[in-house]
């Protein structure tokens, strides 16, 4: 077995394997804590509102963005920089497509992967300046924060760096981060990609019963 | 760990539910509520950060409760146990520098209750007796005659007779078999007596029937402010043993933002059962009746006024459009501030913080971007404020600054501008 | 701080980390066969091609033994007629006479050579490869020296405790900002540059040809990044940057380096000197690095081989510059960095370095001689 190979096959096996588990039993986790049924007569939908906190929290109201259009604009940048490289990239699609055995959707084209990247890092980049030059940023932030930051930073580096497609050895690279990253993940805060759904949905519920928009 | 410690982690994981679990584990530290916090913008000083206030709950959540800390703990990545210093230290911060006016959870891209979950970070507080000298003497007021002001029975009556002969009209009291229960703030009672003759002149043009009561007429809830359960619930309870003894079919919530919802949302949850009255709050019964036509507007007010909106009316109670109805019928010249609406500022001195001595400082100075944005309109003769708690800390504030704004509640308000028969 | 020093500590550990595991792997994957045609390329099978074909050289090895003149090592070709030193020196006399610009394939002239070319690769080979290492090396060797004769720039008055805002955020962010981008740049640069001399060496030819893949990749990709980022440098920074009266007695004062105190604004001679560097040089690279980007939209080559020149000369001297405004910026200097973590600065630090500027922001006047150590201690200053 080649490194490639160990590192595409049972080393990716492996880190999905903790990645697919440990998260698993982190939601179910904080589902199962549980919560005292609300008595109070409602005026709302709870779930209605859960679903409207979760679409109304993705942009700030009131006045909030014209002070922060900075990091409004970077993390958005990043994270759907992001996004359209992890679904849309052809090196991805082509590796999911061999794991699952069936035809996935079309990639984009190479410009747009270039493109998509270069916002991505962008926005990665002032996010992370933020972090540690902003005085309220730099009290808040703790070990987690910085190891999340860099260890995307790296996965998608390394995918970058191997954009030739020509050296196994980058490959190695970059699949062997991203395993790391994967097992990193559901133990850190990079979970807040899908407890996002479940906090906002929260303040939505208690919002939505009061008959109001969270 | 010391006993006041364990009694508070105890208490802070009781609170904990999936709710406070999620948002725990949603927060991403990217700072945007520190934008929202009227305390950080005022002092710039870091602390004040909302989602910094929270850390004790967060240690404490992470070392005993949160999903996976067991692997996590192995590898030594579990926070070390919250010390009582540490509790005391955050104490400022979690009755000082909070009004749990929700801005924060508003502008949260995680949709993250802070204000919510400060308010479950109260109960392990209070629970372990850390709690600041000002609100501790409200809660022994409150013990001693349920008004953290001190308000008896006997001072209520007294203002009763004064309104009386002012008005010439009836105001009931201890009456059975009537509608509506009215409840009020303790600064309304002391400070802004003419609202209860502005009810009995709006009540019997609408022709409702209504009664105070002896026996619950305080609506400020200090075990809510403080963050203390037992007496959060004893306090609710007075309020709907005397409602329920009375036969009313609805208490009106009084112009205070934490009494309503003290009463409104957590109210049933504090005594376990639901009500067998509704809750209304006078700004939407006002406006109900209006609606109704009962109460029809006369002559509109003409002076320069704008609308500060109580945090826990407007953001956290949903009461967003009644002021705002009532308003341009009873103003010919009412101007919005800047930000008005659910994201509007807060006074400075919601939960309890008007009543901490401790916190005047802090107060006054995030009273002063309030105080900014109305400077901003200009020429600005009133301002409404639907919110007895607001009034007090705009009095104070407008005092120290030296600005001569009219202050008035909304009731007063259209009372004043009732069609004249 | 101590934030601060935990991430500075998980940055060059991860960095160490990638480093480290990116050279194993290369190592490791050497082993196997690890260089291969690129993506959609057809499949070449080894050995192709007819008997007498030159089987493992590559084309440049190939054009290296025409030249002759200097073996990067490559394998000896077999000996074949009509193909030895004098054939190059011969075929480049011979074209001398011919036209030295343009390039040379049209119908009236079947020539595939462009003289300027020949130049174009004796700038590169004899002076910038050779020269880019020893200047940037010369400028370590200097920062070391000037730290061992001067040490570290102390602030002369101890800090007073109390701060004065410098940078704002947006400042801060577009700072760092182009910071980040630039280091990825000059990193990745610099092993295309230099990857071949002071890389292959040691590590080898097929691992540094990985880092050379890899670095170009990077190299391409982080580019728009780093003119998006100079182009916002450049307009938030523009403010204070113009040159000033007191620009000139800096000058004459040596930065104070000559002895007695050479007044400043906002920045000081230094500092906006840099700022312009930083503009011009850094719109040169900008330019000549999308032209690079994007070859085919000039097919005048000499473009092309300014542009190479240029950039490689611009960096150089960015890179040198940048060695020296980071350490002043950082353990050079006490206090200065303040002002890009923290956004504000001590006052005696203003005062010393930058004291037209505190001046202007406190309206106090700073007194040289005694003022700075009288108010050394924070109760006095009040």
């Amino acid at each position: 077995m080649t490194l490639l190979e160990f590192v595409e096959g049972p080393f990716f096996y492996f880190s999905a394997a903790v990645f697919i588990v440990a998260a698993l039993w982190r939601l179910v986790g904080i589902i199962r804590i549980g919560r005292k049924k609300d008595i109070a007569p409602a005026r709302g939908s709870a779930v209605t509102g859960f679903f409207k906190g979760n679409l109304r929290h993705f942009f700030p109201r009131g006045l909030f963005a014209q002070r922060t259009w900075m990091h409004l604009l970077g993390g958005y940048g990043f994270h759907l920089g992001l996004f359209a490289l992890l679904l849309f990239a052809a090196p991805h699609i082509a590796f999911a497509e061999r794991l699952f055995g069936i035809e996935l959707w079309p990639a984009m084209p190479r410009w747009a992967f270039i493109i998509a990247a270069e916002i991505s890092f962008a926005g990665l980049i002032v996010l992370w300046v933020r972090r540690f030059s902003d005085p309220v940023m730099r009290l808040i932030s703790d070990w987690d924060d910085h190891v999340g930051s860099w260890l995307t930073f790296l996965v998608m580096l390394s995918g970058c760096l191997a954009l030739q497609e020509a050296h196994d050895s980058l490959r190695i690279l970059h699949m062997g981060l991203v395993n790391i990253w994967l097992i990193y993940f559901p133990f850190s805060r990079l979970m807040h990609s899908f407890t996002f759904f479940l906090s906002r949905g929260a303040t939505g519920a208690v919002y939505g019963r009061k008959g109001m928009n969270p | 760990m010391t006993e006041a410690a364990t009694t508070a982690v105890n208490t802070l994981l009781a609170q904990t539910d999936s709710d406070i679990a999620s948002y725990l584990e949603a927060c991403v530290h990217c700072g945007e509520c520190a934008e929202a916090c009227h305390f950080y913008q005022a002092t710039k000083d870091p602390k004040h950060t909302p989602t910094y206030k929270l850390q004790p709950l967060v240690k404490a959540y992470k070392r005993h409760k949160a999903p996976l800390r067991g692997v996590l703990s192995i590898l030594g990545l579990t926070p070390p146990e919250v010390t009582e210093d540490e509790l005391r230290e955050w104490e400022p911060l979690v009755y000082d520098s909070c009004t749990m006016c929700g801005r924060c959870t508003l502008v949260c891209p995680m949709g993250i209750d802070i204000a919510g979950t400060i308010r479950k970070m109260r109960e392990g507080y209070a629970a372990a007796g850390i709690v600041p000298e000002g609100l501790t003497r409200a809660r022994e007021n409150v013990e001693r005659t349920s008004s953290p002001m001190g308000v008896t029975a006997k001072a209520l009556l007294a203002q009763v007779k004064r309104q009386k002969a002012e008005t010439g009209l009836e105001i009931p009291v201890d009456q059975d078999g009537v509608d509506y229960l009215a409840i009020f703030s303790s600064h309304e009672i002391m400070a802004s007596p003419e609202i209860i003759g502005g009810y009995a002149k709006i009540f019997k043009k609408a022709g409702v029937t209504w009664t105070l009561s002896t026996a619950a007429y305080e609506a400020t809830n200090v075990g809510v402010q403080i963050g203390f359960g037992p007496l959060a619930r004893d306090l609710v309870k007075r309020i709907v043993d005397e409602a329920e003894r009375l036969g009313v079919k609805y208490v009106i919530a009084p112009e205070c933002g934490h009494a309503y919802g003290a009463i409104r949302w957590a109210g049933p949850n504090l005594i376990g059962r639901p009500f067998k009255f509704e809750v209304i709050h006078i700004v939407e019964l006002l406006d109900k009746l209006r609606r109704e036509g009962k109460i029809p507007p006369g002559k509109k007010d003409s002076r320069k006024m704008t609308l500060h909106d109580p945090c826990q009316l407007i953001r956290r109670g949903g009461v967003l459009k009644e002021p705002r109805r009532l308003l341009s019928d009873s103003a010919s010249n009412f101007v919005e501030m800047k930000g008005a609406g659910i994201a509007n500022l807060c006074c400075g001195g919601g939960g309890g913080v008007s009543a901490n001595e401790r916190a005047e400082e802090l107060r006054l100075k995030a009273f002063e971007q309030k105080l900014k944005q109305i400077d901003d309109i200009g020429d600005i003769e009133t301002i409404v404020i639907p919110c007895a708690n607001c009034r007090g800390v705009f009095e104070d504030g407008l005092d120290e600054y030296e600005s001569d704004y009219e202050v008035i509640g909304l009731g007063e308000l259209v009372a004043e501008t009732l069609r004249e028969d | 701080m101590k934030n601060f020093r935990r991430f500075i500590r998980t940055a060059v550990l991860l960095t160490g980390v990638l480093m480290l595991s990116g050279l194993l792997l290369a190592d490791a994957a050497q082993a196997q066969s690890s260089v291969r045609p690129p993506g959609q390329a057809a499949p070449l099978e080894e050995d192709s091609g007819p008997s007498n074909a030159l089987g493992g050289a590559s084309d440049a090895d190939i054009w290296r033994q025409i030249r002759g003149a200097e073996d990067m090592g490559g394998p000896d070709l077999p000996a074949a007629p009509g193909r030895n030193v004098p054939l190059y020196e011969d075929l480049m006399r011979e074209l001398q006479g011919g036209i030295a610009g343009g390039t040379s394939s049209t119908a009236a002239n079947s020539r595939l050579i462009q003289m300027l070319g020949e130049d174009w690769r004796h700038i590169r080979r004899d002076y910038i490869l050779p020269y880019a290492g020893w200047v940037l090396a010369g400028v370590l060797g200097l920062l070391v020296v000037f730290r061992l004769i001067r040490g570290k720039i102390r602030i002369e008055a101890g800090r007073s405790g109390k701060y004065i805002p410098r940078f704002s955020m947006a400042h801060r962010i577009a700072h760092w900002y182009l910071a980040a981008s630039f280091i990825i740049m000059a990193i990745t640069g610099l092993i295309i540059l230099l990857g071949r001399p002071l890389l292959a060496p040691y590590i080898g030819k097929d691992a540094t040809a990985i880092m050379a893949s890899a670095s170009l990749q990077g190299h391409n990709l982080f580019g728009p990044v780093f003119i998006l980022a100079l182009l916002i440098m450049i307009f938030r920074f523009m403010k204070g940057n113009f040159f000033q009266w007191a620009d000139l007695k800096w000058i004459l004062k040596g930065g104070g380096l000559l002895g007695g105190h050479a007044s400043s604004n906002h920045y000081n001679f230094g500092e906006k000197t840099w700022y312009w560097i930083v503009v011009i040089v850094g719109l040169i690279m900008s330019a000549t690095g999308m032209l690079l980007l994007f070859p085919w939209v000039t097919d005048v080559l000499a473009w092309h081989q300014i542009s190479t020149v240029l950039h490689a000369g611009g960096a150089i001297l960015l890179i040198a510059i940048a060695l020296g405004h980071a350490y002043v910026g950082s353990i050079g200097m006490e206090g200065s960095i303040d002002s890009m973590l923290r956004g504000e600065v001590d006052e005696n630090w203003a005062k010393e370095h930058h004291d037209l500027w505190y001046e202007e922001v406190t309206g106090k006047k700073v007194d040289h001689k005694t003022g700075a150590i009288a108010q050394a201690n924070p109760e006095a200053a009040e």
